[in-house]
Protein backbone atom coordinates (compact mmCIF):
# COMPACT_ATOMS: atom_id res chain seq x y z
CA UNK A 1 0.00 0.00 0.00
CA UNK A 2 2.60 2.36 0.69
CA UNK A 3 4.33 2.16 -2.50
CA UNK A 4 0.60 3.50 -4.11
CA UNK A 5 0.95 6.34 -1.38
CA UNK A 6 4.59 6.90 -2.79
CA UNK A 7 3.83 6.61 -6.21
CA UNK A 8 0.57 8.90 -6.17
CA UNK A 9 2.80 11.82 -3.99
CA UNK A 10 5.65 11.33 -6.14
CA UNK A 11 2.93 11.66 -9.65
CA UNK A 12 1.64 15.17 -7.81
CA UNK A 13 5.45 16.35 -7.28
CA UNK A 14 6.49 15.21 -10.94
CA UNK A 15 3.22 17.24 -12.14
CA UNK A 16 3.84 19.99 -9.46
CA UNK A 17 7.59 20.23 -10.57
CA UNK A 18 6.70 20.45 -14.40
CA UNK A 19 9.53 17.88 -14.40
CA UNK A 20 10.71 18.33 -18.23
CA UNK A 21 11.10 14.49 -19.48
CA UNK A 22 7.57 13.77 -18.12
CA UNK A 23 6.30 16.70 -20.40
CA UNK A 24 8.47 15.89 -23.06
CA UNK A 25 6.92 12.31 -22.63
CA UNK A 26 3.27 12.95 -21.70
CA UNK A 27 3.47 15.56 -24.91
CA UNK A 28 4.77 12.65 -27.03
CA UNK A 29 1.89 10.30 -25.65
CA UNK A 30 -0.41 12.96 -26.18
CA UNK A 31 0.57 13.77 -29.56
CA UNK A 32 1.20 10.29 -31.20
CA UNK A 33 -2.51 8.83 -29.60
CA UNK A 34 -4.89 11.45 -30.84
CA UNK A 35 -2.74 11.72 -34.17
CA UNK A 36 -3.51 8.01 -34.70
CA UNK A 37 -7.32 8.38 -32.85
CA UNK A 38 -7.88 11.41 -35.46
CA UNK A 39 -6.69 9.18 -38.39
CA UNK A 40 -8.12 6.03 -37.68
CA UNK A 41 -11.59 7.77 -36.75
CA UNK A 42 -11.22 9.18 -40.28
CA UNK A 43 -10.79 6.47 -41.66
CA UNK A 44 -12.63 4.22 -39.66
CA UNK A 45 -16.06 5.75 -39.47
CA UNK A 46 -17.18 6.59 -43.13
CA UNK A 47 -15.92 3.14 -44.02
CA UNK A 48 -18.07 1.33 -41.10
CA UNK A 49 -21.18 3.31 -41.95
CA UNK A 50 -20.18 2.46 -45.52
CA UNK A 51 -19.71 -1.26 -44.26
CA UNK A 52 -23.28 -1.20 -43.11
CA UNK A 53 -25.16 0.73 -45.30
CA UNK A 54 -24.04 -1.04 -48.64
CA UNK A 55 -24.69 -4.12 -50.22
CA UNK A 56 -21.42 -5.24 -51.04
CA UNK A 57 -20.23 -8.85 -51.59
CA UNK A 58 -18.60 -10.68 -48.72
CA UNK A 59 -19.87 -8.27 -46.42
CA UNK A 60 -20.15 -10.70 -43.69
CA UNK A 61 -16.51 -12.20 -44.48
CA UNK A 62 -15.51 -8.69 -44.31
CA UNK A 63 -17.05 -8.35 -41.13
CA UNK A 64 -15.45 -11.17 -39.45
CA UNK A 65 -12.18 -9.86 -40.87
CA UNK A 66 -12.79 -6.27 -38.95
CA UNK A 67 -14.27 -7.90 -36.19
CA UNK A 68 -11.35 -10.21 -35.47
CA UNK A 69 -8.84 -7.34 -36.32
CA UNK A 70 -10.51 -5.56 -33.16
CA UNK A 71 -8.22 -8.15 -30.94
CA UNK A 72 -4.85 -7.66 -33.13
CA UNK A 73 -2.06 -8.27 -30.59
CA UNK A 74 -0.27 -4.77 -30.14
CA UNK A 75 3.29 -7.09 -30.67
CA UNK A 76 1.75 -8.48 -33.72
CA UNK A 77 0.88 -5.32 -35.19
CA UNK A 78 3.44 -4.12 -34.22
CA UNK A 79 5.78 -6.44 -35.80
CA UNK A 80 3.70 -5.62 -39.01
CA UNK A 81 4.57 -2.14 -39.34
CA UNK A 82 8.58 -3.19 -38.05
CA UNK A 83 8.89 -5.64 -41.15
CA UNK A 84 7.47 -3.05 -43.30
CA UNK A 85 9.60 0.07 -42.21
CA UNK A 86 12.75 -1.64 -41.57
CA UNK A 87 15.71 -1.05 -43.57
CA UNK A 88 15.32 -3.93 -45.70
CA UNK A 89 11.51 -3.39 -45.68
CA UNK A 90 8.84 -2.27 -48.90
CA UNK A 91 8.91 1.20 -47.00
CA UNK A 92 12.29 1.12 -45.56
CA UNK A 93 13.75 3.64 -48.24
CA UNK A 94 11.18 6.50 -45.97
CA UNK A 95 13.40 5.75 -43.07
CA UNK A 96 10.37 5.73 -40.49
CA UNK A 97 11.60 3.13 -37.73
CA UNK A 98 11.80 4.21 -34.36
CA UNK A 99 10.29 7.68 -35.11
CA UNK A 100 6.97 9.08 -33.63
CA UNK A 101 5.05 8.37 -36.92
CA UNK A 102 5.99 4.46 -36.83
CA UNK A 103 4.25 4.90 -33.51
CA UNK A 104 1.33 6.79 -35.39
CA UNK A 105 1.27 4.23 -38.15
CA UNK A 106 1.12 1.08 -35.58
CA UNK A 107 -1.24 2.53 -33.47
CA UNK A 108 -4.25 3.52 -36.21
CA UNK A 109 -3.57 -0.21 -37.03
CA UNK A 110 -4.79 -1.39 -33.67
CA UNK A 111 -7.50 1.16 -33.46
CA UNK A 112 -8.65 1.79 -36.85
CA UNK A 113 -10.45 -1.34 -36.91
CA UNK A 114 -12.03 -0.90 -33.84
CA UNK A 115 -13.92 2.50 -34.50
CA UNK A 116 -14.66 0.76 -37.98
CA UNK A 117 -16.18 -2.16 -36.52
CA UNK A 118 -18.28 -0.87 -33.36
CA UNK A 119 -19.25 1.92 -36.02
CA UNK A 120 -20.78 -1.03 -37.94
CA UNK A 121 -22.32 -2.19 -35.54
CA UNK A 122 -24.22 0.98 -34.26
CA UNK A 123 -25.23 1.47 -37.32
CA UNK A 124 -26.40 -1.82 -38.51
CA UNK A 125 -28.45 -1.65 -35.16
CA UNK A 126 -30.83 1.42 -36.37
CA UNK A 127 -33.83 0.47 -38.06
CA UNK A 128 -34.77 0.73 -41.42
CA UNK A 129 -37.67 3.44 -40.50
CA UNK A 130 -34.64 6.40 -40.02
CA UNK A 131 -33.88 6.00 -43.76
CA UNK A 132 -36.94 6.10 -44.57
CA UNK A 133 -37.99 8.88 -42.92
CA UNK A 134 -35.01 11.23 -44.50
CA UNK A 135 -35.72 10.16 -47.63
CA UNK A 136 -39.40 10.61 -47.64
CA UNK A 137 -38.67 14.10 -46.05
CA UNK A 138 -36.35 15.16 -49.15
CA UNK A 139 -33.15 13.94 -48.35
CA UNK A 140 -30.71 12.76 -50.52
CA UNK A 141 -28.39 9.62 -50.06
CA UNK A 142 -25.62 11.71 -49.05
CA UNK A 143 -28.15 13.66 -46.28
CA UNK A 144 -29.96 10.29 -45.44
CA UNK A 145 -26.22 8.77 -44.92
CA UNK A 146 -25.65 11.97 -42.86
CA UNK A 147 -28.56 11.33 -40.50
CA UNK A 148 -28.12 7.88 -40.04
CA UNK A 149 -24.16 8.57 -38.94
CA UNK A 150 -26.06 11.16 -36.38
CA UNK A 151 -28.49 8.83 -35.07
CA UNK A 152 -25.90 6.21 -34.19
CA UNK A 153 -23.48 9.22 -32.82
CA UNK A 154 -23.87 6.92 -29.06
CA UNK A 155 -22.52 3.96 -30.36
CA UNK A 156 -19.85 6.21 -32.75
CA UNK A 157 -18.54 7.73 -29.64
CA UNK A 158 -18.44 4.89 -27.17
CA UNK A 159 -16.23 3.49 -30.44
CA UNK A 160 -13.69 6.43 -30.60
CA UNK A 161 -13.59 6.23 -26.60
CA UNK A 162 -12.92 2.54 -27.05
CA UNK A 163 -10.11 2.93 -29.48
CA UNK A 164 -8.87 5.83 -27.26
CA UNK A 165 -8.10 3.26 -23.87
CA UNK A 166 -6.92 1.30 -26.98
CA UNK A 167 -4.16 3.38 -27.98
CA UNK A 168 -2.94 5.41 -25.18
CA UNK A 169 -2.69 2.07 -22.98
CA UNK A 170 -0.89 0.48 -25.51
CA UNK A 171 2.98 -0.39 -24.89
CA UNK A 172 3.94 -3.35 -27.08
CA UNK A 173 3.97 -2.10 -30.83
CA UNK A 174 5.48 1.67 -30.08
CA UNK A 175 8.07 -0.42 -28.07
CA UNK A 176 9.06 -2.54 -31.32
CA UNK A 177 8.41 0.63 -33.66
CA UNK A 178 9.21 3.27 -31.50
CA UNK A 179 11.91 1.85 -30.06
CA UNK A 180 11.84 3.65 -26.53
CA UNK A 181 14.88 6.07 -27.05
CA UNK A 182 14.51 9.26 -24.47
CA UNK A 183 14.01 12.27 -25.65
CA UNK A 184 12.88 11.03 -28.82
CA UNK A 185 9.86 8.35 -28.81
CA UNK A 186 9.82 7.24 -25.13
CA UNK A 187 5.84 7.51 -24.40
CA UNK A 188 4.85 7.46 -20.78
CA UNK A 189 3.34 3.10 -21.41
CA UNK A 190 7.46 2.92 -22.33
CA UNK A 191 8.32 4.66 -19.79
CA UNK A 192 6.39 2.83 -17.10
CA UNK A 193 7.99 -0.36 -18.59
CA UNK A 194 11.22 1.18 -17.95
CA UNK A 195 10.94 2.73 -14.37
CA UNK A 196 9.32 -1.27 -12.98
CA UNK A 197 12.60 -2.99 -15.19
CA UNK A 198 14.52 -0.59 -13.38
CA UNK A 199 12.85 -0.85 -9.84
CA UNK A 200 11.44 2.58 -9.51
CA UNK A 201 8.42 1.43 -8.49
CA UNK A 202 6.96 4.76 -7.61
CA UNK A 203 8.08 6.58 -10.16
CA UNK A 204 6.32 4.02 -12.09
CA UNK A 205 2.78 4.33 -10.59
CA UNK A 206 3.02 8.08 -10.53
CA UNK A 207 3.53 7.74 -14.70
CA UNK A 208 0.41 5.61 -14.65
CA UNK A 209 -1.35 8.29 -12.80
CA UNK A 210 -0.80 10.69 -15.63
CA UNK A 211 -1.65 8.67 -17.95
CA UNK A 212 -4.93 8.11 -16.50
CA UNK A 213 -5.74 11.73 -15.77
CA UNK A 214 -4.95 12.24 -19.39
CA UNK A 215 -7.35 9.41 -20.51
CA UNK A 216 -9.81 10.86 -18.04
CA UNK A 217 -9.47 14.61 -19.10
CA UNK A 218 -9.69 13.50 -23.10
CA UNK A 219 -13.24 11.01 -22.39
CA UNK A 220 -13.92 13.92 -20.43
CA UNK A 221 -13.74 16.27 -23.61
CA UNK A 222 -15.27 13.72 -25.90
CA UNK A 223 -18.65 13.30 -23.60
CA UNK A 224 -18.82 16.87 -23.27
CA UNK A 225 -19.17 17.08 -27.24
CA UNK A 226 -21.79 14.42 -26.87
CA UNK A 227 -23.99 15.82 -24.50
CA UNK A 228 -23.54 19.32 -26.45
CA UNK A 229 -24.98 17.65 -29.48
CA UNK A 230 -27.64 15.56 -27.64
CA UNK A 231 -28.89 17.76 -24.92
CA UNK A 232 -31.58 15.46 -23.92
CA UNK A 233 -30.87 11.95 -21.55
CA UNK A 234 -30.96 8.96 -22.88
CA UNK A 235 -31.21 6.90 -19.89
CA UNK A 236 -33.79 4.25 -19.98
CA UNK A 237 -35.92 4.55 -16.50
CA UNK A 238 -36.05 1.65 -14.95
CA UNK A 239 -38.36 1.84 -11.31
CA UNK B 1 -53.44 18.53 -61.60
CA UNK B 2 -51.75 15.69 -63.94
CA UNK B 3 -52.56 11.75 -62.69
CA UNK B 4 -49.64 11.47 -60.11
CA UNK B 5 -49.27 7.79 -59.98
CA UNK B 6 -49.73 5.07 -62.79
CA UNK B 7 -49.05 1.77 -62.60
CA UNK B 8 -48.74 -1.14 -65.13
CA UNK B 9 -47.72 -4.70 -64.41
CA UNK B 10 -46.17 -4.06 -61.31
CA UNK B 11 -45.04 -7.30 -59.85
CA UNK B 12 -43.05 -7.51 -56.08
CA UNK B 13 -41.46 -10.42 -54.44
CA UNK B 14 -39.73 -11.13 -51.14
CA UNK B 15 -37.85 -14.15 -52.33
CA UNK B 16 -40.34 -16.75 -54.16
CA UNK B 17 -42.96 -15.11 -52.64
CA UNK B 18 -45.00 -12.86 -54.59
CA UNK B 19 -46.38 -10.27 -52.46
CA UNK B 20 -47.69 -7.65 -55.32
CA UNK B 21 -48.96 -8.17 -58.37
CA UNK B 22 -50.84 -4.59 -59.74
CA UNK B 23 -51.99 -4.84 -63.53
CA UNK B 24 -53.19 -1.39 -63.85
CA UNK B 25 -53.62 1.45 -61.33
CA UNK B 26 -54.40 5.17 -61.47
CA UNK B 27 -54.71 7.50 -59.16
CA UNK B 28 -56.20 10.83 -59.67
CA UNK B 29 -54.60 13.93 -58.14
CA UNK B 30 -56.27 16.65 -55.77
CA UNK B 31 -58.22 13.63 -53.61
CA UNK B 32 -57.56 11.32 -50.53
CA UNK B 33 -57.50 7.47 -51.51
CA UNK B 34 -57.76 5.10 -49.01
CA UNK B 35 -56.07 1.69 -49.42
CA UNK B 36 -57.70 -1.16 -47.85
CA UNK B 37 -56.67 -4.78 -47.13
CA UNK B 38 -56.51 -7.13 -44.66
CA UNK B 39 -53.31 -7.88 -42.86
CA UNK B 40 -50.47 -9.40 -45.62
CA UNK B 41 -52.48 -8.44 -48.06
CA UNK B 42 -49.40 -5.97 -49.90
CA UNK B 43 -51.02 -2.65 -49.07
CA UNK B 44 -47.77 -0.72 -47.49
CA UNK B 45 -45.59 -2.89 -50.27
CA UNK B 46 -47.71 -0.89 -52.73
CA UNK B 47 -47.65 2.38 -50.53
CA UNK B 48 -43.56 1.84 -50.02
CA UNK B 49 -43.11 1.61 -54.09
CA UNK B 50 -45.47 4.59 -54.73
CA UNK B 51 -43.48 6.52 -52.02
CA UNK B 52 -40.34 5.24 -54.14
CA UNK B 53 -39.18 3.75 -51.24
CA UNK B 54 -38.74 0.02 -52.64
CA UNK B 55 -38.14 -0.91 -56.01
CA UNK B 56 -40.67 -3.53 -58.12
CA UNK B 57 -39.17 -6.38 -59.46
CA UNK B 58 -41.38 -6.09 -62.87
CA UNK B 59 -43.53 -3.65 -64.55
CA UNK B 60 -43.45 0.34 -65.39
CA UNK B 61 -44.68 3.07 -62.34
CA UNK B 62 -44.93 6.36 -63.31
CA UNK B 63 -44.81 9.19 -61.03
CA UNK B 64 -46.06 12.83 -61.51
CA UNK B 65 -46.00 12.12 -65.82
CA UNK B 66 -42.42 10.48 -65.50
CA UNK B 67 -41.49 7.16 -66.06
CA UNK B 68 -39.68 5.94 -62.70
CA UNK B 69 -35.91 5.23 -63.76
CA UNK B 70 -34.68 4.95 -60.22
CA UNK B 71 -32.14 6.90 -61.18
CA UNK B 72 -30.17 9.11 -58.11
CA UNK B 73 -31.31 12.12 -59.40
CA UNK B 74 -34.53 11.40 -61.01
CA UNK B 75 -35.45 10.09 -57.00
CA UNK B 76 -34.23 12.97 -55.59
CA UNK B 77 -36.40 15.25 -57.72
CA UNK B 78 -40.05 13.04 -57.54
CA UNK B 79 -39.40 12.31 -53.46
CA UNK B 80 -39.37 16.28 -52.87
CA UNK B 81 -43.01 16.91 -53.80
CA UNK B 82 -43.76 14.22 -51.39
CA UNK B 83 -43.41 13.36 -48.17
CA UNK B 84 -44.63 10.48 -45.80
CA UNK B 85 -46.29 9.80 -42.11
CA UNK B 86 -45.29 6.39 -41.31
CA UNK B 87 -47.58 3.83 -38.53
CA UNK B 88 -44.73 4.54 -35.97
CA UNK B 89 -43.75 8.17 -36.64
CA UNK B 90 -40.01 7.95 -35.90
CA UNK B 91 -38.75 11.20 -34.74
CA UNK B 92 -34.98 11.53 -35.50
CA UNK B 93 -32.89 12.09 -31.75
CA UNK B 94 -33.55 15.73 -30.89
CA UNK B 95 -36.15 18.22 -30.58
CA UNK B 96 -39.10 18.84 -31.93
CA UNK B 97 -38.02 22.05 -33.83
CA UNK B 98 -35.43 19.99 -35.60
CA UNK B 99 -37.59 17.22 -36.22
CA UNK B 100 -40.23 19.70 -38.30
CA UNK B 101 -36.86 21.50 -39.91
CA UNK B 102 -35.28 18.81 -41.57
CA UNK B 103 -36.89 18.37 -44.64
CA UNK B 104 -36.94 22.35 -45.36
CA UNK B 105 -32.60 22.31 -44.10
CA UNK B 106 -31.87 19.45 -46.39
CA UNK B 107 -33.82 21.67 -48.90
CA UNK B 108 -31.26 24.81 -48.24
CA UNK B 109 -34.54 26.77 -46.93
CA UNK B 110 -32.49 30.09 -45.49
CA UNK B 111 -32.60 29.85 -41.95
CA UNK B 112 -35.34 32.43 -41.44
CA UNK B 113 -37.55 30.77 -43.53
CA UNK B 114 -36.89 27.54 -41.94
CA UNK B 115 -38.37 29.09 -39.00
CA UNK B 116 -41.40 30.94 -40.08
CA UNK B 117 -42.23 27.66 -41.95
CA UNK B 118 -41.82 25.60 -38.45
CA UNK B 119 -43.78 27.64 -36.31
CA UNK B 120 -46.57 28.12 -38.84
CA UNK B 121 -47.40 24.09 -39.41
CA UNK B 122 -46.85 23.83 -35.28
CA UNK B 123 -49.46 26.25 -34.66
CA UNK B 124 -51.18 24.64 -37.36
CA UNK B 125 -51.20 20.85 -35.44
CA UNK B 126 -51.13 22.83 -32.15
CA UNK B 127 -47.81 21.85 -30.85
CA UNK B 128 -46.29 25.38 -30.80
CA UNK B 129 -45.58 24.28 -26.87
CA UNK B 130 -43.69 21.45 -27.50
CA UNK B 131 -40.80 23.18 -30.00
CA UNK B 132 -38.17 22.64 -27.55
CA UNK B 133 -39.68 19.65 -26.42
CA UNK B 134 -37.84 15.74 -26.77
CA UNK B 135 -38.96 14.57 -29.83
CA UNK B 136 -38.91 10.65 -28.19
CA UNK B 137 -40.82 11.90 -24.55
CA UNK B 138 -43.81 12.59 -26.67
CA UNK B 139 -46.83 10.80 -26.27
CA UNK B 140 -48.10 8.78 -29.49
CA UNK B 141 -50.82 11.43 -30.45
CA UNK B 142 -48.63 14.32 -30.15
CA UNK B 143 -45.52 12.57 -32.16
CA UNK B 144 -48.56 11.90 -34.88
CA UNK B 145 -49.28 15.55 -34.91
CA UNK B 146 -45.25 16.56 -35.21
CA UNK B 147 -45.27 14.03 -37.87
CA UNK B 148 -48.40 15.47 -39.46
CA UNK B 149 -46.41 18.47 -38.88
CA UNK B 150 -43.01 17.81 -40.18
CA UNK B 151 -44.80 16.51 -43.48
CA UNK B 152 -46.90 18.96 -44.56
CA UNK B 153 -43.86 21.51 -43.41
CA UNK B 154 -42.59 20.82 -47.07
CA UNK B 155 -45.63 21.93 -48.73
CA UNK B 156 -46.05 18.18 -50.95
CA UNK B 157 -48.04 17.48 -53.84
CA UNK B 158 -48.14 13.96 -52.55
CA UNK B 159 -48.91 13.24 -48.93
CA UNK B 160 -48.23 9.10 -47.66
CA UNK B 161 -49.96 8.40 -44.54
CA UNK B 162 -49.24 4.94 -43.44
CA UNK B 163 -51.61 3.49 -40.54
CA UNK B 164 -51.76 7.11 -39.41
CA UNK B 165 -54.05 7.28 -36.71
CA UNK B 166 -53.39 3.04 -35.16
CA UNK B 167 -51.95 3.41 -32.54
CA UNK B 168 -53.75 6.40 -31.03
CA UNK B 169 -56.99 7.54 -28.84
CA UNK B 170 -60.25 8.52 -30.42
CA UNK B 171 -59.85 12.16 -29.95
CA UNK B 172 -56.39 12.73 -31.05
CA UNK B 173 -57.20 10.57 -34.35
CA UNK B 174 -60.40 12.79 -35.17
CA UNK B 175 -57.52 15.99 -34.68
CA UNK B 176 -55.51 14.32 -37.25
CA UNK B 177 -57.99 13.51 -39.64
CA UNK B 178 -59.23 17.20 -39.36
CA UNK B 179 -55.53 18.00 -40.19
CA UNK B 180 -55.81 15.75 -43.19
CA UNK B 181 -59.02 16.96 -44.33
CA UNK B 182 -57.78 20.54 -44.16
CA UNK B 183 -54.40 20.27 -46.12
CA UNK B 184 -56.45 18.27 -48.73
CA UNK B 185 -58.64 20.78 -49.05
CA UNK B 186 -56.37 23.70 -48.59
CA UNK B 187 -53.66 22.58 -50.69
CA UNK B 188 -54.80 20.21 -52.89
CA UNK B 189 -52.57 18.10 -51.90
CA UNK B 190 -53.15 14.50 -52.92
CA UNK B 191 -53.54 12.21 -49.91
CA UNK B 192 -52.87 8.30 -50.25
CA UNK B 193 -53.30 6.45 -47.10
CA UNK B 194 -53.46 2.99 -45.74
CA UNK B 195 -55.47 2.29 -42.85
CA UNK B 196 -57.11 -0.68 -41.49
CA UNK B 197 -60.03 1.32 -40.17
CA UNK B 198 -63.00 1.12 -42.39
CA UNK B 199 -64.78 4.32 -40.43
CA UNK B 200 -61.72 6.26 -41.21
CA UNK B 201 -61.77 5.66 -44.80
CA UNK B 202 -65.37 6.11 -44.96
CA UNK B 203 -65.12 9.67 -43.61
CA UNK B 204 -61.91 11.05 -45.46
CA UNK B 205 -61.72 8.85 -48.73
CA UNK B 206 -63.02 10.19 -51.91
CA UNK B 207 -62.00 6.50 -53.78
CA UNK B 208 -61.52 3.64 -52.48
CA UNK B 209 -58.77 0.62 -53.06
CA UNK B 210 -59.21 -3.06 -52.10
CA UNK B 211 -56.18 -4.94 -52.18
CA UNK B 212 -56.27 -8.56 -51.20
CA UNK B 213 -53.40 -11.16 -51.72
CA UNK B 214 -51.44 -8.42 -53.30
CA UNK B 215 -53.70 -8.03 -55.84
CA UNK B 216 -56.10 -4.96 -56.55
CA UNK B 217 -59.71 -5.97 -56.03
CA UNK B 218 -61.83 -3.42 -56.65
CA UNK B 219 -61.58 0.47 -57.05
CA UNK B 220 -64.37 3.08 -56.91
CA UNK B 221 -65.51 5.66 -55.06
CA UNK B 222 -67.71 5.81 -51.62
CA UNK B 223 -70.49 3.79 -52.73
CA UNK B 224 -68.40 0.55 -52.56
CA UNK B 225 -68.81 0.83 -48.85
CA UNK B 226 -72.31 0.35 -49.68
CA UNK B 227 -71.90 -1.31 -52.90
CA UNK B 228 -69.12 -3.61 -53.48
CA UNK B 229 -69.05 -5.47 -56.57
CA UNK B 230 -66.66 -8.45 -55.76
CA UNK B 231 -67.59 -10.88 -53.15
CA UNK B 232 -63.91 -10.69 -51.25
CA UNK B 233 -64.95 -6.93 -50.70
CA UNK B 234 -68.08 -7.69 -49.30
CA UNK B 235 -67.07 -10.21 -47.10
CA UNK B 236 -63.85 -7.64 -45.52
CA UNK B 237 -66.78 -4.91 -45.17
CA UNK B 238 -68.34 -7.38 -43.22
CA UNK B 239 -65.74 -7.94 -40.69
CA UNK B 240 -65.95 -11.93 -42.12
CA UNK B 241 -63.07 -14.28 -42.38
CA UNK B 242 -62.85 -15.07 -46.78
CA UNK B 243 -59.38 -16.63 -47.07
Amino acid sequence: MEIFVQGFKEGLYLIWQLDEEILQVTLLSLQVSLTALILSAIIGIPSGAALALKNIPGKRIILNIIYTLMGLPPVLAGLLVYLFLTYRGPFGEYQLLFTPAAMVIAQVLLAAPIICGLTARAVMALNQEVYDTAATLGASRRQASRVIIRESRIGIVAALSTALGRVIAEVGAVMLVGGNIRWSTRVLTTSIVLETRMGNFSTAIAIGIILLTISFLINMFILTLEKRTFRYDNTIQIT
Amino acid sequence: MTTPFKLHNIIKRYGEREVLNVDQLSIEGGRISAILGPNGSGKSTLLRIMALLLVNDEGQLEVLGETVKWEKKQLLRLRRQMSMVTQTSFMFQGSVNYNVAYGLQVRKMPKKAVQNRVDEVLEMVGMSAYRDADARTLSGGERQKVAIARAIAVNPHILFLDEPTSNIDISSAAEIEKYIRSINETQNTTIIMVTHNLFQARRLADEVLFIHEGHIIEQGGKTMFEQPRDQRTSAFLRGETFF
